[in-house]
């Protein structure tokens, strides 16, 4: 048995390939000194990530809503309504996003955050109560939800860094609590599960150029 | 109201001049796509209707969402026949275009269905450019590194656009492309490409929310002959494997007796008794065989000899541990064993329980219904006349009701002695199973009816040791068991009566000490039971017997019959209806009921 056992082990470790060793980081609680901060490139590339695995959510739930609840495209019956979100000036081209100082265009991100934080939970909650939906799909919501949430924490901490860096100028200003909206239409009625998912859809797609830009802008290394 | 009606008329009558003359107004026409290449500005292609044999004018319209206003299209020519380019100027993201087209002729117009467009959402990006497709050669084999660049139109710089690019190769001969998927490099390593052939490759990119661009053109490559050398990973095989071989190599060698074990089982060899594997090496045959041969083998026995004369009558289990337990030496106490049970004769299940009880050592004379002699004999249920001497050989004529169960163990005519000197066991029969059974051979020649006895009843059944008595048969008359003593003080039990539950009860003859008169006097004790009839009558047989007075005269009939094992002791019954002189119930001497038939 032995004798397997040290055999066993030799193949082990010829296979072993000495690179591939894992090592722990430890947690950075005094700055640079001795630790691995996260590179400001490195947290632009997260929230990057971020914001396209929650742009692919919506947009997969924006499908389905449209496959199962809308069975025409193009119909010219689509009632649109303004999403709640139409008072946020945000540059819809390219120039004009790279008019946009990177404190607005930062301060543009987190408006925009900051604003579907309570519409997207509104959506979970009448997701998961109207029977229509399975709970995939309301799950999907609520996974749509937090990460908004957890984007904005990362952007807000992205800015803080850029502000840390001298990136960033002191004219990013907070966002007030008069801030947030209530996504309600000209109408005054709320507005429906399909127009908020198309609203956050196109929402989220802005969000994920604004920071492609930004990125490119400020950390122009690689993948620009 | 006459001018309108005068117009209609007028329309009419145009309308049918036109069909006949073969025009119309222009059919529907229909957007086919919008495409941006770069997400700045875009193109909407339409489908002209039928023209209706008119020149047909279209024009583009469109609104942006929640805004009521219309603009045409600001470009007709730079994306070609029916298309609508929209300059970056005119080129807003995220906002919905409503856009439809009008087809007019001299006769009407037609207007195509609206179309809802958002620019983010319908990107196609332009082709890669410049594809290379270069072998490198390396040591492990050449491989082909295929290169390109992004369109040219696409800003991925700014990080507008991020783009994805994928590749596909085949031979020309190659029905099926094989695709790569490249990420967002501008380069591609192609593998374990045949060689000395030549391969076309081709390039297309998509943006993370798009269309797929079309192919590239394709780009020709040729392998250049060579032989793969995969050396590395032969070596690793090979040392692996030779690793492995030692390892087992190693673990056969410590393990080699199991091996040996596993792979050639040990034939086994002859087991005779007697039989010597050398002689028969040495090539004496004679020999050899001469050993095997027992004497007095098979025994010559008269069948009249072995007349069974008697049915021994044992009480069963719980009956003779109940009774027995004083009497009995702990030590010999032997449960029923049932091991004998393919010997084919006995019951090894049948209801009949055997116990086998170890006599060695009884000495006490049992007063009570065991009757064991103070030599240690013990009373016989049945004549049982283990000893030949102490018995009568004989037709036991049973007259008085009592009934003699002949011990019907015969074992093979191995020589006596060993028959269970160590272990007298007393086996014990229930009498039920006796009463119901007949016995093929029987001749009834006396009829008893056992019920007209009127002895009082005896305490239970007698079990009697059979084995005692058996030792007492020896051809060679070996020095019988102690305690046993081959005279005649056997005691004999007869049966008293039947009681309800088909029970024989029997009890001792009280006096010892008769004296075998001749070979008639067992024939006036005891009778043979010829046949168990089943309406719980034991037919008793009147024969005559001749005296077996030193027990052995007849060669076989006073040979105690061992039983191949202590617990099957079959009912013999001599077919000539002689009695036999001492029957002895070997060993367990218990009478098999169901086996009516010598057995050696």
């Amino acid at each position: 048995l032995s004798l397997w056992a040290v055999a066993v082990l030799l193949v082990a470790l010829l296979c072993l390939d000495p690179h591939s060793r894992v090592s722990s980081a430890p947690i950075c609680t005094h700055g640079p000194s001795g630790c691995h901060v996260p590179s400001l490139a490195d947290l632009f590339d997260r929230v990057i990530q971020h914001s396209a695995r929650m742009h692919s959510l919506s947009n997969d739930l924006h499908s389905e809503f449209e496959q199962y609840f809308l069975p025409s495209k193009n119909s010219i019956g689509k009632i649109y309504r303004k999403c709640h979100t139409s008072s946020i000036l945000t540059p819809n081209g390219k120039e004009n996003a790279q008019k946009l100082a990177r404190e607005e265009l930062t301060e543009v991100i987190l408006k925009l955050l900051m604003a579907w934080r309570d519409p997207l939970f509104q959506l979970h909650q009448s997701m998961a109560h109207q029977q229509d939906f399975n709970s995939f799909s309301s799950n999907k919501a609520l996974e749509m939800g937090d990460m908004a949430h957890e984007l904005r924490k990362g952007v807000e901490k992205v800015a803080e860094k850029m502000r840390v860096l001298g990136m960033l100028g002191n004219s990013v200003t907070g966002l007030s609590a008069a801030e947030t909206m209530l996504p309600i239409s000209d109408s005054g009625e709320a507005m429906s599960n399909y127009e908020l998912l198309y609203c956050f859809r196109r929402d989220s797609n802005k969000v994920q150029n604004y920071l492609k830009i930004l990125k490119c802008r400020i950390v122009p290394e690689h993948d620009c | 109201m006459r001018n309108s009606g005068a117009v209609l008329i007028l329309s009419f009558i145009a309308k049918l001049i036109s069909q006949a003359a073969g025009v119309s107004a222009p059919g529907k026409p229909r957007l086919t796509s919008c495409r941006s290449p770069e997400k700045e500005t875009f193109t909407c292609w339409w489908e002209p209707g039928d023209d209706g044999g008119l020149p047909t004018t279209y024009a583009l319209y469109y609104h942006l969402e929640n805004s009521e206003t219309i603009y045409e299209c600001p470009d007709y020519r730079t994306a070609g026949d029916n298309s609508c380019f929209f300059n970056k100027n005119d080129t807003s993201l995220w906002v919905n275009y409503n856009i439809t087209v009008v087809a007019t002729n001299a006769l009407g117009k037609n207007i195509s269905d609206p179309v809802e467009v958002d620019v983010a959402y319908i990107v196609q990006p332009n082709t890669p450019e410049n594809v290379t497709a270069v072998v490198v050669d390396e040591d492990q084999g050449p491989f082909v590194r295929v290169s390109w660049e992004k369109p040219r139109t696409a800003d991925t710089r700014s990080g507008w656009i991020t783009l994805q690019y994928q590749l596909r190769v085949k031979q020309k001969k190659d029905k099926e492309w094989e695709e790569y998927d490249a990420g967002m490099q501008k380069y591609y390593n192609v593998f374990s490409l045949h060689p000395d052939k030549e391969f076309m490759v081709q390039v297309r990119c998509k943006p993370d929310h798009g269309f797929w661009s079309e192919w590239t053109q394709t780009t020709y490559v040729k392998m250049p002959d060579y032989i793969p050398r995969e050396r590395s990973l032969w070596i690793m095989i090979t040392i692996f494997s030779v690793f492995i071989v030692l390892i087992l190599t190693w673990t056969l060698n410590v393990k080699r007796n199991s091996v040996k074990l596993c792979l050639l089982p040990p034939v086994p060899g002859p087991k005779i008794k007697g039989f010597d594997k050398q002689l028969l090496k040495s090539g004496k045959s004679e020999e050899v065989f001469n050993s095997l041969v027992i004497q007095g083998f098979p025994p010559t026995i008269d069948y009249d000899d072995l007349l069974v004369e008697y049915l021994e009558v044992y009480d069963n289990e719980e009956q003779e541990l109940v009774l027995d337990s004083k009497d009995l030496s702990e030590d010999c106490m032997k449960s029923k064993s049932p091991s004998d049970c393919d010997s084919g004769r006995g019951s090894c299940d049948s209801r009949t329980l055997l116990l086998e009880k170890c006599m060695v050592g009884r000495e006490g004379s049992r007063s009570d219904q065991h009757q064991y002699s103070q030599h240690g004999e013990t009373s016989w249920a049945s004549t049982e006349s283990s000893e030949c001497q102490g018995l009568e050989p004989g037709s036991p004529e049973f007259s008085d009701g009592r009934v003699k169960t002949w011990p019907v163990v015969f074992s093979s005519p191995q020589p006596h002695h060993h028959y269970q000197v160590e272990a007298v066991k007393p086996v014990y029969h229930s009498v039920p199973e006796i009463l119901n059974h007949s016995s093929p051979h029987a001749m009834p020649a006396n009829y008893q009816n056992l019920q007209h006895q009127d002895i009082p009843q005896q305490e239970g059944r007698f079990g009697k040791p059979a084995c005692r008595h058996s030792q007492s048969y020896t051809h060679g008359l070996d020095t019988p068991a102690p305690g046993v003593s081959p005279s005649r003080s056997l005691e004999y039990v007869e049966v008293q009566r039947i009681n309800p539950e088909n029970m024989l009860l029997l009890r001792p003859l009280s006096d010892q000490n008769r004296e075998p008169e001749g070979s008639d006097y067992a024939g006036e004790d005891y009778s043979k039971v010829k046949e168990l009839t089943s309406n719980n009558i034991l037919l008793l047989q009147r024969d005559t017997s001749y005296q077996c007075a030193d027990g052995y005269s007849q060669a076989g009939q006073c040979t105690t019959q061992q039983p191949p094992h202590p617990c099957k002791p079959v009912i013999y019954q001599s077919h000539s209806g002689m009695p036999q002189e001492g029957m002895r119930v070997m060993g367990n001497g218990y009478v098999d009921t169901t086996v009516l038939m010598p057995s050696y």
